[in-house]
């Protein structure tokens, strides 16, 4: 039989990677918190379900992501959302990039990274998620994990050699 | 595994601790050795993962965020404890809650009708399934504040020192035969609620409210006078538990807001009791 969740405990382990995770995706400090919360708090409400401790982290970061979806949606006057990097820029509030420059310059170039690409590396970076959770949480093959993984980072560090300066490149040998 | 197959599967590599023990990267970590342009390549890669890794954690999350998530999570248990109860069981919550009702109505006939009444309906708008029903929830007991003042609730600020500390479940405005009243409910550290509901004296006839600390079913409930206005606690935690938050309390009174709303003025003037004292 599942053992209880210790949710304090997984709270105090996992609620930074799940902001930052949530960060990445609102652009918005108080957005980012507010999703956070309610991901822990269907987490309470729902940890009859969770059958697999093993499996809470990834868990965790896809009800993250399916809430902000959700949130997406309901905000919009249309059914579908798709999530492209104009559409992230325009989540960017005034208030909300009061973070370190250089996260805020790599979560800038993130965004600007292909979807399926940037999904793959934000819970890769943010999240540091292992590849099979990767797999679990967005629900795609391993083999695809991987590859996404190589080509989003080959397009990440192209990006930060346009952004940064010459010294703080990252040269691609391949 | 050819030299790119080898590249694609170190891009999900993170570190040995965590990742050395599976065969797929030990495979390809095991080329490194004799393939120099594949260890120079990996070498890059740590690199970018480290330095991408160390800025993005320069997010840092709001000093108040896991205390946010962990009160939360505490007040969605406590109601989640009583809802979930066997039917059987609420039963005899139930009974026991209303035996204890009507022991004390019995035994406390000098005070007037409407205040037995206001007792009555206000621990059985505590003692819900599932707990009280809430208009804010929020572990700020400020952000309660400026919730009942904004929808002209009284409120009482003047609270004993370890409650101002401590977090809130949330707070409800509600109105009582005509009178504004508001709930406010306290987490208290082992997660159980202590309920404060505040209303004018005035709707209850002034009548004579009794002094100290009293136990109704599973329920202690004790009542104050502050400023004409009516205090009644009520909490399921142990009377000692109780005891240590109150006791302690010396300071003046700064202040009741929203206090006589409706109907009559109420002056301000009215001196305190001596309500922290505690009876068993």
């Amino acid at each position: 039989m599942r053992a209880d969740l210790d949710l304090e405990t997984i709270v105090s382990e996992l609620y930074s990677p799940l902001y930052r995770f949530a960060f990445a995706l609102t652009r918005n400090e108080t957005q980012a918190a507010d999703l956070t919360q309610e991901t822990f708090l269907i987490l309470t409400r729902q940890q009859a379900q969770v059958r697999d401790v093993t499996k809470i982290k990834s868990w965790l970061f896809t009800t993250l992501r399916r809430e902000f979806l959700r949130g997406l949606r309901s905000q919009s006057s249309h059914p579908e959302v798709e999530l492209k990097p104009e559409h992230q820029d325009q989540l960017v509030s005034d208030s909300a990039v009061s973070q370190a420059i250089d996260a805020g310059t790599v979560l800038e170039v993130l965004a600007k990274i292909e979807e399926s690409y940037r999904m793959v590396l934000e819970l890769f970076y943010l999240a540091d998620l292992s590849y099979k959770e990767i797999a679990v949480t967005l629900d795609i093959p391993i083999g695809t994990v991987m590859s996404r993984l190589s080509r989003g980072k080959e397009q990440l560090r192209t990006l930060l050699a346009k952004t940064e300066p010459p010294t703080k490149t990252f040269p691609h040998p391949r | 595994m050819n030299s790119d197959a080898a590249k694609e599967v170190l891009s999900a590599y993170r570190s040995e601790d965590r990742d050395g023990a599976d065969p797929i990267f030990r495979e390809a970590l095991s080329q490194l050795e004799n393939d120099a342009e594949l260890k120079k390549w990996f070498e890059e890669e740590t690199n970018l993962d480290r330095s991408v890794r160390q800025k993005l954690a320069g997010i840092e999350p709001p000093a108040d965020l896991q205390a946010k998530i962990l009160a939360r999570i505490r007040g969605e248990k406590v109601r989640r404890s009583v809802f979930a109860l066997p039917p059987a069981w609420l039963a005899v919550a139930a009974c026991l809650v209303l035996g204890g009702l009507a022991l004390f109505y019995s035994t406390n006939r000098g005070g007037s009708d409407r205040f037995q009444e206001f007792k009555t309906d206000a621990l059985a708008m505590v003692s819900v399934q599932g707990g009280p029903q809430l208009d804010l929830e929020t572990p700020d007991l400020n952000e309660t504040q400026t919730f009942l003042r904004e929808h002209k609730a009284p409120y009482y600020e003047a609270l004993p020192s370890r409650l101002k500390s401590m977090e809130t479940a949330g707070c409800r405005a509600f109105v009582w035969k005509d009178y504004p009243a508001s709930l406010t409910c306290f987490l208290l550290p082992d997660g159980q609620f202590l309920h404060l509901v505040v209303i004018n004296k005035a709707a209850l006839d002034n009548a004579d409210i009794p002094a100290g600390m009293k136990a109704m079913g599973d329920w202690h409930v004790m009542f104050q006078q502050k400023n004409g206005m009516l205090l009644m606690w009520a909490s399921q935690a142990p009377m000692d538990q109780l005891k240590q938050l109150f006791v302690v309390s010396t300071g003046g009174v700064r202040g009741i807001a929203n206090a006589q709303e409706k109907p009559s003025q109420h002056a301000r003037t009215v001196s305190d009791e001596a309500v922290f004292s505690i009876e068993q």
